[in-house]
């Protein structure tokens, strides 16, 4: 490896590193995406009643819950890796430290992991309770992890540009879902084949090509949001 | 000649109304009358798609040639103008829905990708009124703006397979060949052109005028 790639990759996990070990003192953003998961799963699943939906109905609705929950979870707890180093005053010593390319993957790495976090705890606990009979286990993984890969990478970019406008909570909702709604729409296709046995067909070609762009432009343009 | 150019738009305009009503057949297989919308329903949708890629083009000349405000003032104006069209071209679209649908709304994928690109608009807007510095506010809406054009086009791939269409064929179809009558497709073709005409007109007016009030505010500050 280059010395130049060695030092962007140290700060990328500077970084990353930076971000775990910040959540870990005060654990806001795992509280919150972790608690509003959990919250809004139990509501979702006692609104439908104790029998819950047929089969057939199952297919076709469960797939959207799941996604929905975990839309407004990440909408909960992500925008917090910009929001903080605006509010605690150190986003100047972050943008003196760090690349924004670097910086941009490492936010980027975290906000993944918590994604992924988040899928792990939910998930199996939604399957369970819902009845949710899922004929390609494989695929819903594949799903999770593109989907949750595109919720990361879409986010990250949206976050960084809230954090520096007034209003920041609703915002991010507002900005980031008209921006995540085509990811949205192909993820629970993906999910739904899973359900039913159904190959994954051009759903996962393009949600494939959804996270390489969203990565690449917002490598791209987070220079122009990050640095004043 | 400059000067001439409205009265020359207005005539245009008048001719494509007139022309909508009495010079253009009624179209085959529409119930009554309802094709006449056409003549003002498909150029608002071709507008406020226009003025979505204008506003992206605006926000890279900002971004790139040293950020003037005048193409950040020039974006921020065609995502205005985008949503007046779009909600017009959503509205006129309702309105034929009825007629020929027997519903205002039924979420066809072309209905569904305006109504979002729509909610991008907003939230664009949304954006703009949240920051006070203009130089912040120019570039967090320039980055938006274009991530937004990076994420449209997946809309128009996965619409179609959620629900299917009855939307009639584009001016143009799949084949590329243009199947209406020809009188249909001058007047469709001219008040078109007279749209586009008119969005740059107000898209000119509304600049100039933004840029005399940010004057003044800075000569009273």
């Amino acid at each position: 490896m280059s010395p130049l790639a060695s030092t962007w990759a140290a700060e990328v996990a500077a970084v990353f590193a930076k971000e775990w070990r910040c959540e870990l003192r005060t654990k806001v953003a795992l509280n919150t995406l972790g608690l509003f998961a959990v919250t809004t799963l139990v509501v979702a699943s006692v609104s439908l009643g104790p029998l819950g939906v047929s089969k057939a109905q199952g297919s076709a609705l469960l797939p959207v819950l799941l996604w929905l929950i975990l839309l407004f979870s990440v909408a909960a707890g992500l925008p917090r890796a910009f929001v903080q180093e605006e509010e605690s005053q150190t986003a100047t010593a972050l943008r003196l430290s760090a690349t924004p390319s670097a910086l941009f993957c490492g936010k980027l790495l975290y906000s993944l992991t918590l994604v992924v976090a988040l899928e792990a705890l939910i998930t199996p606990i939604y399957v369970t309770i819902m009845n949710l009979q899922v004929a390609r286990p494989g695929l819903l993984v594949t799903a999770l992890a593109a989907g949750g890969y595109g919720l990361a990478a879409g986010s990250t970019l949206v976050a960084a540009i809230i954090a520096q406008a007034r209003s920041k909570g609703t915002l991010f909702s507002v900005l980031s879902f008209p921006i995540l709604l085509p990811l949205l729409i192909l993820v629970i296709e993906l999910t739904r084949n899973a359900v039913l046995g159904d190959p994954a067909g051009m759903a996962l070609a393009q949600l494939l090509l959804y996270d390489a762009s969203v990565s690449i432009f917002g490598l791209m343009l987070f220079p122009v949001v990050w640095n004043p | 000649m400059k000067k001439n150019l409205p009265w020359l738009l207005w005539l245009w305009i008048s001719a494509v109304i007139v022309g909508a009503f009495y010079y253009a057949p009624l179209a085959a297989k529409f119930i009554g009358k309802s094709s006449r919308i056409l003549y003002f329903h498909v150029p608002m949708a071709w507008v406020s798609f226009t003025a979505f890629i204008a506003a992206a083009v605006w926000s890279v000349l900002y971004l790139m040639k040293g950020r003037q405000e005048r193409h950040d003032r020039a974006a921020a104006v065609a995502i205005q103008l985008g949503l007046l069209f779009g909600v017009l071209a959503i509205v006129t679209g309702s309105l034929w829905a009825r007629i020929e649908w027997r519903m205002w709304w039924n979420w066809d994928p072309r209905q569904t990708s305006l109504l979002i690109s729509l909610l991008f608009y907003a939230a664009y807007l949304a954006l703009r009124g949240a920051v006070d510095d203009p130089e912040k506010r120019g570039r967090l809406a320039a980055a938006y703006a274009l991530l937004g054009i990076v994420v449209t086009p997946f809309l128009f791939w996965v619409m179609p397979r959620i629900t299917f269409s009855l939307h009639p064929q584009p001016v143009v179809n799949a084949d590329g060949k243009v199947e209406m009558d020809p009188r249909i497709f001058q007047v469709l073709l001219a008040s078109t052109f007279a749209f586009t005409a008119l969005f740059f007109w107000m898209h000119n007016l509304q600049c100039r005028l933004q840029a005399l009030v940010a004057r003044k505010t800075d000569e009273q500050e």
